[in-house]
């Protein structure tokens, strides 16, 4: 018998909200975050738009502590941690009592850190570079500074899958709860807006070009698609041992049933092998979950209108449902909140929490000649009613690694 | 219901002492250092020379797929580990279901070296050299995918940047998905490449130690930074004796925790680590008693291993003075996310050989490090149960246990 897991709470850090509620609120309303970047230069790049977070602030969550030695990445967590555990109720106290673990997942915690320590000591002599900074160019600093921070001293750990980081952290964590490990963990995952990443994807080719200035692109399922805008964000979920939230007077939100992963070798080369890829990830959440292809309320989509990646990926659903996608209701919401790497697999999660509640699902922003052949009829950029017992989450990488979650109503 | 077991059927290491199970174990076991001058890049800036770097590495004997020019040092290094390692382990990749055969990889700094190559063309205004291909090249996940693509696995793909306890994660997650049923085969292990930025950064801590590595020596001065790679290969044991393989040992538990305490020191009564410890013991069904050899984290910084000491004891309490301890980065130096891995390999080579690696360099014991640290020899003595500690920056600790395969 492996034991169940549920999700007790949320936080969340992003371009469109820091909470749950006002995120969901933004989706439904189609606002986008993407927009000119304003964190770094963009000039002589090919794509000037991003989602950055407005005026982010961690002592508007974190109070008075010493943030100092945490950077941009480190506060992002550190803050959605701490809207995580309020909304858990786990204090400061049953923390002391408990072992609460974090388990996280980025694509680069802080690539700009770690190259900024490197030029450091470039320009100025190895004996200039910051001793404090060092500390956080481990990919697993985020993690670290957090848990220091809050007291988390269950396991510890990070995962690095790129696009996928932030849902495959969530299926380790529910796989270590279900397994009788730990009874506590925060999961999810965090990535930064940083000139060093953005530059990275605009020199790959696989950010969106546009006209304007704003708001048109990214377009997810869209004829015009030509690329994603990146985003950034951190979002983490409170997973528990199911009886032991209960025997808390927990509330639980939902249940994550099943989860499942694949890899594409061809790293979206071969369309045949990244479509196999994808649904092979699906099957394996969907038979983890004991869970049929019909009995799926909904898709929240890992699309972000890259050309080819979003065609896999409606391609790979259908397969993987075994073509029950016709009636199926699907949103992406990186229409509006742009890529955010890590953060976008727990986004997608805690938007789906809302929709959940609120029997509304929001429409994909900006889509209006909706992609030939593809296998959803109601696609839409409208907001749809709906009556959500089970939602299948997808995450599929540009580069190949694919992760899937289902979660269902308690 | 029985939990499904898993032993370790494959070794397959990039070392500073050697490449290949064979030369790296008799190099261990007769106490060699690879510790010299660092040859990567120009130390003259730095009031440190050593380094443990891995020579004559000839990454196209292990390329079927992929072109060297399009990979890190540290994939190379990783893919070079994961062929040894199917070789080792007598697996024939045409006789695997691909979908279920996976990896799971830890690393302290994925593939730095590009980034430091990135770096070098920013502060010389260069940036427009940069080519499309950087994205592919650096972010630490790149690592357990290119062993992906070289080899065909579709199955499960994972990185575990937990620092340098990043090789025991990923081994102790291989783990949990065989148990899980989610593989056939898991190819598990560490991967890191000798880098400017980690140099740079243990040497403005002042941790770098000037020309050897004297783990729990009184006059110990501090670590050296490293290089290799290590891959195991995992399955379940009904399909390892299934297929008539060798069985190095069985992986039967597992601890994880975190200090939350500092980022870079660790806890001053060696609490975390020792719940660490006591965790992995639990879940094996093992007792103190029963542990016959600990592999230490063992950098030989001043710290660390007067606080290993110290957790040891507490969990052990009489017992420790009785467990032989060693440290195998007296000679690899600290290897970063590839040490944990090297270290469970070296603990399964110490089970199925009978032998303990020494520690070297230790001549006047400091007297807060009073267990026996297998001091400079190797040691014939039965293995039934081998500990393997490592921990990390954010107080992360990491504890596996490795145990004598028995029907």
């Amino acid at each position: 018998m492996r034991n169940r897991v549920v999700i007790t709470g949320a936080g969340v850090v992003s371009s469109l909200g820091d909470s749950p509620g006002s995120l969901q609120l933004s989706l439904c309303s189609g606002r986008s975050a993407v927009k000119p970047v304003e964190l770094f230069d963009t000039t002589g790049l090919g794509c000037p738009l991003g989602g950055e977070i407005p005026s982010f602030d961690a002592q508007k969550y974190l109070g008075r502590r010493n943030l100092r030695p945490l950077d941009r990445t480190s506060r992002l967590v550190a803050s959605a941690a701490q809207l995580a555990l309020n909304d858990s109720g786990w204090s400061e106290s049953m923390r002391k009592q408990e072992e609460v673990g974090l388990v996280l997942g980025t694509m680069f915690c802080s690539v700009h850190t770690i190259s900024q320590f490197d030029r450091r000591a470039l320009e100025a002599g190895p004996a200039y570079a910051s001793p404090m900074d060092f500390s956080n160019t481990v990919i697993n600093a985020a993690a670290g500074q957090t848990a220091i921070m809050h007291n988390l001293r269950g396991i510890n750990s990070t995962i690095s899958t790129g696009i996928t980081s932030g849902l495959q952290a969530i299926a380790y964590a529910t796989e270590i709860i279900r397994s009788g490990r730990a009874r506590a963990i925060l999961a999810g995952g965090a990535d930064e807006m940083c000139f060093e990443s953005f530059f990275g994807f605009d020199r790959a080719g696989l950010l969106c070009r546009s006209e304007h200035t704003a708001g048109d692109f990214p377009i997810p399922f869209d004829k015009r698609r030509n690329g994603f805008a990146l985003g950034e964000g951190a979002a983490l979920l409170m997973l528990e041992d199911a009886h032991f939230a209960r025997d808390r007077g927990a509330r639980a939100l939902a249940e994550i049933t099943g989860t499942g992963c694949s890899y594409d070798c061809s790293q979206g080369d071969d369309e045949e092998s990244a479509v196999n890829a994808i649904a092979l990830s699906i099957r394996h959440a969907l038979n983890d979950a004991f869970t049929g292809p019909h009995e799926i309320d909904c898709l929240s989509a890992s699309a972000n209108g890259s050309y080819a990646r979003d065609l896999h990926e409606a391609k790979g659903v259908y397969a993987g449902l075994n073509g029950q996608t016709r009636k199926l209701p699907v949103t992406a919401i990186k229409s509006m909140l742009g890529e955010t790497l890590g953060a976008s697999g727990p986004l997608q999660a805690i938007a789906l929490l809302e929709d959940m509640r609120d029997g509304v699902l929001p429409g994909i922003n900006g889509l209006e000649q909706v992609e030939n052949d593809l296998p959803f009829d109601l696609i839409s950029a409208d907001n749809s009613q709906i009556d959500l017992e089970a939602a299948l989450i997808n995450s599929a990488g540009f580069d190949g690694h694919c992760c899937s979650l289902v979660l269902a109503r308690v | 219901m029985k939990q499904l077991r898993v032993v370790v059927t494959g070794i397959g290491v990039v070392t500073p002492i050697g490449t290949g199970r064979e030369r790296f174990w008799t190099n261990l076991l007769a106490g060699r250092s690879g510790i010299g001058p660092v040859r990567s890049f120009d130390t003259s800036a730095y009031s440190v020379h050593c380094g443990a770097e891995v020579h004559d590495f000839e990454v196209e004997n292990y390329l079927s797929n992929l072109d060297a020019a399009h990979l890190g040092r540290a994939s190379q290094f990783a893919i070079a580990a994961a062929r040894l390692a199917l070789a080792d382990a007598n697996v024939e990749i045409a006789s695997l279901d691909l979908e279920r055969a996976g990896v799971s990889m830890g690393t302290t700094s994925g593939e730095p070296r590009e980034v430091e190559r990135f770096d070098d063309l920013f502060v010389g205004k260069k940036l427009e050299r940069v080519g499309p291909e950087f994205l592919a090249l650096y972010p630490s996940h790149v690592i357990a995918a290119h062993i992906a693509r070289e080899l065909r696995f579709a199955g499960v793909n994972i990185m575990i940047p937990t620092a340098c306890a990043a090789g025991n994660y990923a081994i102790a997650h291989a783990f949990d998905v065989l148990r899980a049923g989610r593989a056939d085969l898991m190819l598990a292990g560490g991967s890191d490449s000798f880098s400017r930025i980690t140099y740079t950064g243990f040497a403005q801590l002042g941790a770098i130690a000037p020309e050897v590595c004297q783990p729990f020596d009184r006059s110990r001065k501090g670590m050296i930074p490293g290089e290799g790679a290590c891959v195991l290969i995992l399955e379940p044991l009904n399909s390892a004796t299934r297929r008539g393989a060798r069985i190095y040992a069985e992986i039967s538990g597992y601890g994880l925790s975190c200090d939350a305490h500092h980022m870079t020191a660790a806890h001053p009564n060696g609490e975390g680590a020792a719940r660490a410890m006591k965790q992995a013991l639990e879940q094996s069904g093992t007792t103190p008693e029963e542990v016959s050899y600990i592999s230490a984290h063992g950098t030989g910084t001043p710290t660390n291993d007067r606080l290993e000491t110290l957790a040891v004891k507490r969990l052990f309490g009489a017992a420790a003075y009785r467990v032989p301890i060693s440290s195998i980065k007296s000679m690899l130096g600290h290897t970063m996310g590839a040490a944990s891995a090297i270290e469970a390999a070296a603990c399964a080579l110490a089970v199925y050989h009978d032998r303990i690696p020494p520690t070297i360099n230790l001549k006047e014991p400091d007297p807060e490090c009073d267990l026996d640290y297998v001091p400079n020899y190797a040691r014939a003595q039965t293995v039934k149960v081998a500990m393997n500690n490592a921990y990390a920056f954010g107080g992360n600790n990491a504890s596996l246990i490795l145990r004598k395969y028995q029907e």
